[in-house]
């Protein structure tokens, strides 16, 4: 029996056929399961994991640009908040100056008015002093006249007033 | 098991009738349900799709661990191929038996130890023939007969020529030596009576399960050794 199995048929020659029909079927098989099967098959997981890779390759490129965007408000937050502390001290200092100059105008402004009020005060006390003067001597002659308009003549009387308004003068 | 078969020539070629329904039966099955599961494909792979790609990945994970940086990438269709159909005949035969007029036209196609020895022809000869196509011819020479040292010579050329029949031969044995103790334990079922039917059909039961087992191993290693003795001569 097994040398039957052996060599199926060998008494009539070796089963060429048997092996011929297995290689032709194995072929066609490949053929078939590469069309239907095997390909789309393939060609899916390839294509699932190019898309799990370019996934994983966005998510990192989307990460590093979040990244990248919140580094840059924080760099621009730092910045605006410098730039903000600047504009506060620059107005203040602005400030400070303006409030000295304005200060500093008005003390010289009021200098200048107190100035000039003094000259005023002095030239008019020296107009009215030269008018009082004028006016005490006419008033004094006319007053002197007639008190002592009999008493004196002329002469006594012009030397009493002269005298009179010199010691006016050195006062 | 049966002695009686049934042939046709064609050309002068002898065709055996068993042997050609039963590759034609287990390889249109292979086809039909692989075809089946790679319908209406989805990137999210649910339900028939996960099987099939579960079973690609598995012959790729083969290949690529005997073959390494890659090369044996065209080889992994290869290997889907034959793994797909050496499972599917195995089990073939214990699944079905088509007896007409004392002749099995239906069983393990590997049960006849042509089928095998072909399949390992065409597995070595393809190992032999990638070791030719990326040494070149000197060096796969010196490579596969010639080394580690030249005196091995004799014991190379054995090697190679046992690895093939082995390769072939423990395929047929195995599933041959299955469909023997199948038929030896129906026998041993049917010689009494209802008194050797029932243990009978417990140990065939028994049998078919371990038989499956056995079908489902022998697939693996045959593959596996393919890629071995293709990595080896690559190397």
């Amino acid at each position: 029996m097994l040398n039957q199995v052996f060599f199926a048929g060998a008494s009539e020659g070796l089963a060429l056929g048997n092996m011929l029909f297995l290689l032709i079927a194995f072929a066609i098989l490949m053929l078939l399961l590469k069309k239907f099967a095997w390909g789309p098959v393939v060609k899916m997981m390839e294509d699932r994991a190019k898309k799990v890779a370019d996934d994983l390759d966005s998510a990192q490129e989307a990460r590093q640009s979040a990244e990248a965007l919140a580094k840059e408000r924080q760099e621009h937050l730092t910045n605006a908040r410098a730039d903000a502390n600047a504009i506060v001290k620059d107005a203040k200092q602005a400030a400070n100056k303006e409030g000295q100059q304005i200060v500093s105008e008005a003390q010289a402004n009021a200098q200048a008015l107190q100035e000039r009020a003094a000259t005023q005060i002095e030239q008019d006390r020296n107009e009215a002093m030269a008018s009082v003067k004028d006016d005490v001597a006419d008033l004094s002659v006319t007053i002197a006249q007639k008190i002592m308009q009999k008493e004196l003549n002329l002469d006594d009387q012009k030397a009493l007033i002269d005298a009179y308004i010199d010691g006016l003068g050195e006062k | 098991m049966n002695e009686k078969t049934a042939s046709f020539v064609i050309a002068g070629l002898k065709f055996d009738w068993p042997t050609v329904i039963s590759i034609t039966v287990a390889m249109a099955i292979v086809f039909i349900v692989f075809t089946w599961m790679a319908r209406r494909l989805t990137m999210k792979p649910t339900g028939k799709q996960n099987v099939l790609e579960m079973i690609i990945e598995f012959t790729n994970g083969i290949v690529d661990d005997n073959l390494s940086n890659r090369t044996g990438d065209n080889l992994k269709f290869f290997a889907f191929v034959l793994f797909s159909f050496i499972f599917v005949t195995n089990q073939l035969g214990l699944i079905v038996h088509v007896n007409y007029d004392g002749v099995t036209y239906l069983r393990s196609a590997t049960a006849d130890p042509l089928v095998p020895l072909i399949l390992a022809l065409v597995s070595i000869g393809l190992s032999h023939y990638l070791s030719v196509e990326k040494l070149g011819f000197k060096k796969y020479v010196k490579n596969v007969y010639f080394s580690p040292y030249a005196f091995l010579l004799p014991i190379n050329i054995i090697d190679q020529f046992t690895s093939y029949m082995t390769l072939g031969l423990r395929l047929f044995g195995n599933i041959f030596a299955g469909e023997i103790v199948l038929g030896l334990i129906w026998d041993l079922a049917k010689s009494i009576g209802i008194l050797t039917m029932v243990p009978g059909l417990l140990l065939a039961v028994l049998w078919i399960a371990f038989s499956i087992f056995i079908g489902a191993i022998q697939a693996y290693v045959f593959v596996v050794l393919t890629m071995v003795y293709t990595g080896e001569k690559l190397e």
